[in-house]
């Protein structure tokens, strides 16, 4: 076919989104293999949806170029359109249509001839845990079911690149577990799935993350390498008390690289560990500051991240909205 | 609570401009658009006769203000069509024997056809050329009767003197804007309210109101006072329109208007916060809102067509219109400037209906909890 | 590409089916309002509340009183006695209308003179007070050329028969009895279609796109022509049903002549739902909320009624105001709907009214379908 791209399953290359005078995306690439989990981590407002938006053809890029499925998402949207699923963080499905017709429904929109369309609607049903429930109305669904069947719904066409925003947010531990067990089956038969989320334990789960802050990739590579990689040093944590003060003569100690608050903890990166776990405390002592306790532990991808750029990830998340 | 209403609708600027210029537009729109008289009537006039007499007769329809010659045909076809294609609105027809019948048999007549669609226009139409004619007659009678050598003013005339109270030219637009006001409090009032509502449940932020400790009292006072003050800041712009660009006399006095507002809004208000809690789809809300607000206040409130012209059902329904009461008060508070004293009963009918649907719509979300 | 327009349509009927208020939209306001506005909507004058001071007691005044009585527009309270109750009566609200006939009246009438009648009247409704003035007019007309024929039968009995008077004869056209319901009800069929269609088409793409069904529905190779066809060929059918609907019952309940031909409506109303559909999709794409596609609907719903000739004559508005009726779709469809239902014209009259909906259909629906893939950006 002409102008496809076939040694990637996404390719971007220096990709800009600007909206007026804010950069949303700001000079982004990377390339996906088919079959890879990749994740976008970030917080709100890092400009992974609208990376996701762009690599989906509803934003034209600004300037850059991204191939999706080895077609141009600028030029040739349709063609992308036909090749990719996707599903947003509403998991937006019509609530007044039972279960059946807006798989039908969708089926319908990306064309699926009729003599598939119904192995693949049952194959949906069956794999979203919905047997039984076809001719329930969508709007009386858990939101567990109302996530897989919107995920049901966004395959019926087999795409080559599944794209999820942020898939999970607002769904039980159990129903996430589950989830994340579909998407690991459907990169095994060859999809390959990209994954925007804050959830730092379902970053692990990716093959490969990149990290995005500002607009910018910050970074990229396999969960394993950006902990190993990018710490410098070593991870302690500590709890102490009274805290802020803590955090404060922590940061003027020249042993210290970093300091950071951690829920009710300090996570403090040492260059050595050793040194550090019997120097500290009783520098902290000096100062007034009682350390109950300080010890090594391994590094998580949110130390990674506020190490990068100094943001906690979810930080100034409402947290029901 | 009434604070995070304002910053909604502060955030939402596009709501904001549509509270304050709704009114600015429907004032300027009916003010300019709404006029029910008729002038400058196009007409067709087909003199069969061509004589003195039929001359004089068409020289007396072009002097009158009320019509617009447009042209003058000789035939019935030319004719028709152009009240068919609404060219014309009334055509006078002079028959061939006009000047003879009136010297020989004494008594003629013109044809006048007028298209009937339009009865108000039609009524008027006739009524002006009804007018040309009887003075044509009368003045050709009297110089008849001097010729005759007879007393011309032989059994005298009826004159009539018109004193015409309250809206001395007749404007019909004196007449329509007082009963805007009416309009727009029954749009902005129960319009926006009634869907604030309906979106928090559509939304799903409404469980999460209830789960605060707030009282539903607190809720109610917090959705709908930012709407109370934006209607009132709706009335005195819609009355400063008015009065200042469209010269509709104001003869009462300021606070009579504004307590009559103030209470025409609790109850405007009140209904579509009852709405707004009892149906929960936003697309309902505005429907039955406009079935229960605006559709009677524009029907049913006397602002354009007068009550004592309906049928007697339908004039029984007025009487549970609260708006009629509030329209009665706005045209007297607005044209005849008479005090309190006049207008009791419209204003007694006025405060039950604020106490009664205010008492209800506290009630009403309590209700809707369990 | 007739695939994906048939689901969005099948979609879309389900929805509706299952929508129990866009059901009820479409039933019951429009049935309710034409019941309302064939009743109500009346600028005819009957029974207008009178007073009258007599304050001659003659034979000629009694009978120029009576003769109100028996008109039939005008219904006589119980006389009254001074000026003070007049004012008293029409402060109230009492009357409407206060004739009062001055001690001379007689007197003068037999001299020859002018004779004056007071007629006080309450001008806050400009129109009933006009035409009941009209009316008093005509009657104290009568009066007088009676009197004087009275008068010259008396003193020159061979001159009666040959006193010269010019008569009119009324030919109302298509409404013969000039009845407000006629000329009101096929009005309202025109309004309601224009509110009915406007509004569900506005919400119903708002509603996606407060749900993010819009971004689903996009980024599948839909076309946005496809979808905007799918969206709104159901509400033109529901449009034509509609008409058919209320165009059906007030003529039923009404009794409203339907002289035209009826392939002749469905043209007019075809391209007037053209623009009304392109109203709609240009209100959802400025909006991103139902409420503010409620009331941008209303903002345009406004000034569209007003100026459209459904209650108040265009010809009688200021010429600015005449230039702007002309982009109104409305006033052409009213034309097209009056002609049909009273005048029984044909394409040869209506073809201008015909021409004018299909060019502002075209331009607002070229403009709406522009915004609309802009608005996805």
């Amino acid at each position: 076919m002409a102008g496809q791209d076939t040694t990637a399953s996404v390719r971007v290359e220096s990709l800009v989104k600007k909206f007026g005078k804010f950069t949303a995306v700001d000079r982004v690439s990377f390339a996906t293999a088919p079959g890879e989990i990749f994740g976008f981590l970030g917080p709100n407002g890092a400009g992974k949806s609208t990376t996701i938006r762009i690599l989906c053809g509803l934003l034209r890029p600004t300037s850059g170029k991204a191939v999706v499925a080895g077609f141009d998402v600028a030029r040739q949207a349709e063609e992308v359109r036909q090749n990719i699923g996707y599903m947003s963080q509403k998991f937006s499905l019509y609530n007044t249509l039972k279960v059946v017709e807006n798989l039908r429904f969708f089926a319908g929109m990306y064309s699926v001839p009729r003599d598939l369309a119904d192995a693949r609607i049952r194959e949906a049903i069956a794999m979203a845990g919905l047997a039984g429930h076809e001719h329930d109305l969508t709007a009386t669904l858990a939101g567990g079911w109302k996530q897989r069947l919107a995920l049901g719904c966004s395959i019926l066409h087999r795409p080559k690149v599944l794209f999820l925003d942020e898939p999970t947010s607002g769904v039980d531990p159990i129903s996430r577990r589950q989830f994340w067990d579909l998407i690991h089956e459907m990169a095994g038969g060859g999809v390959t799935v990209f994954v925007s989320t804050h959830y730092m334990d379902e970053a692990e789960y990716c093959n490969r993350l990149a990290l995005m802050n500002r607009g910018a990739l910050v970074a990229l590579g396999t969960p394993n390498e950006l902990k190993r990689h990018l710490m410098k040093g070593a991870l302690l944590l500590a709890k102490c008390e009274p805290l802020g003060p803590a955090l404060e003569i922590l940061q003027h100690n020249p042993a210290v690289v970093d300091a950071a608050v951690f829920g009710e903890a300090l996570h403090v990166t040492v260059e050595d560990a050793a040194a550090a776990t019997t120097s500290l405390p009783g520098y902290l002592a000096e100062h007034g500051v009682k350390c109950t306790r300080l010890e090594p532990i391994p590094p998580s991808l949110e130390d990674v991240f506020v190490q990068l750029t100094g943001r906690r990830i979810r930080a100034g998340e409402v947290t029901a909205s | 609570m009434a604070r995070k209403e304002l910053i909604q609708i502060r955030r939402d600027p596009r709501s904001l401009f549509i509270a304050l210029i709704m009114p600015v537009m429907q004032m300027a729109m009916l003010g300019y658009g709404v006029s029910l008289d008729a002038k400058h009537i196009p007409l067709y006039v087909y003199d069969q006769e061509g004589s003195q007499e039929s001359q004089a007769l068409l020289k007396r329809f072009q002097a009158s203000e009320y019509f617009d010659l447009v042209k003058t045909v000789d035939n019935y076809r030319e004719l028709t069509a152009a009240v068919d294609s609404d060219r014309s609105k009334l055509a006078v027809v002079i028959p061939f024997d006009f000047s003879e019948r009136l010297r020989d048999a004494n008594q003629t007549n013109v044809q006048v056809i007028v298209d009937g669609t339009d009865d108000n226009t039609a009524n008027l139409a006739t009524d002006y050329a009804r007018a040309v004619i009887g003075q044509f007659s009368v003045d050709f009678r009297t110089e008849w009767l001097r010729r005759q050598g007879l007393p011309v003013g032989g059994g005298g005339t009826v004159s009539i003197e018109p004193r015409t109270w309250f809206n001395e030219d007749l404007e019909s637009r004196n007449f329509i804007i007082p009963g805007i006001v009416a309009l727009v409090m029954a749009l902005v009032g129960a319009l926006l309210t009634s869907l604030t509502i309906s979106r928090e449940w559509e939304r799903g932020t409404m469980e999460q109101l209830i789960s605060t400790p707030i009282t539903s009292q607190e809720v109610m006072f917090g959705k709908l006072i930012p709407y109370f003050a934006i209607g009132l800041v709706d009335a005195a712009m819609c009355v400063a329109i008015g009065v200042w660009w469209f010269d509709v006399p104001f003869r009462g006095t300021l606070t009579s208007l504004f307590a009559t507002t103030s209470l025409f809004l609790i109850v405007i208000l009140g209904i579509g916060f009852m709405i707004s809690v009892a149906i929960k789809s936003q697309l309902g809300a505005s429907q039955i809102a406009l079935l229960v607000t605006l559709l009677p206040t524009m029907m049913l409130s006397g602002f354009a067509f007068p009550i004592d012209q309906m049928p007697p059902v339908i004039r029984a329904i007025t009487y549970v219109v609260y708006s009629r009461y509030y329209v009665t008060i706005l045209k007297a508070i607005f044209l005849k400037g008479v005090g309190v004293r006049a207008l009791l009963a419209p204003v007694m009918a006025m405060a039950i209906y604020a106490v009664v649907i205010g008492w209800m719509a506290t009630h009403a979300f309590k209700k809707t909890l369990d | 590409m007739f695939g994906r327009i048939y689901h969005l349509l099948a979609k879309e009927f389900i929805q509706l089916r299952r929508d129990k208020w866009a059901r009820l939209i479409l039933f019951l306001p429009p049935i309710v309002q034409m019941l309302i506005f064939g009743y109500a909507a009346t600028f005819e004058v009957y029974h207008v509340q009178t007073v009258v001071l007599d304050q001659d007691h003659s034979q000629e005044s009694r009978e120029l009183a009576a003769r109100f009585t028996a008109n039939g527009r005008f219904e006589l309270g119980k006389p009254v006695s001074d000026e003070r109750q007049i004012r008293d009566a029409i402060d109230r609200g009492k009357a409407t209308i206060a004739i009062q006939i001055h001690p001379q009246f007689a007197e003068l009438l037999r001299k020859g003179q002018s004779a004056p009648v007071q007629v006080v009247l309450d001008g806050t409704n400009s129109n009933t007070a006009l035409i009941a003035l009209d009316y008093i007019g005509q009657i104290s007309a009568v009066f007088a050329q009676d009197y004087q024929r009275d008068y010259i039968n008396r003193v020159a009995p061979r001159y009666e028969q040959l006193l010269p008077s010019v008569g009119m004869q009324e030919r109302p056209w298509y409404n013969p009895d000039l009845n407000s319901q006629w000329f009101f009800v096929p009005g309202v069929v025109g309004t309601l279609v224009l509110v009915t269609v406007m509004n569900l088409t506005a919400f119903a793409i708002v509603v996606e796109r407060e749900l993010g069904t819009l971004e689903q529905i996009m980024v599948t190779p839909i076309r946005p022509v496809e979808f905007i066809l799918g969206k709104t060929v159901p509400f033109f059918l529901i449009g034509l049903v509609e008409v058919a609907m209320v165009a059906g019952f007030g003529t039923l309940w009404f009794e409203i002549p339907f002289r035209g031909n009826p392939l002749v409506l469905l043209l007019g109303t075809s391209l007037f739902l053209i623009s009304t559909l392109a109203i709609g999709l240009l209100i959802s794409t400025l909006c991103s909320t139902q409420q503010q596609a409620f009331a941008s609907g209303f903002l345009f719903l406004n000034p569209a009624i007003t100026l459209s000739g459904f209650a108040f004559p265009i010809a009688s508005m200021p010429t600015v105001m005449q230039w702007l009726t002309y982009v109104d779709p409305l006033r052409y469809y009213l034309v097209v709907l009056r002609g049909t239902f009273l005048k029984g014209t044909g394409m040869q009259v209506l073809w201008p009214q015909m021409l004018a909906m299909g060019l502002l259909g075209a331009v607002l629906l070229s403009a709406s379908v522009l915004r609309f893939r802009k608005s996805l950006d």
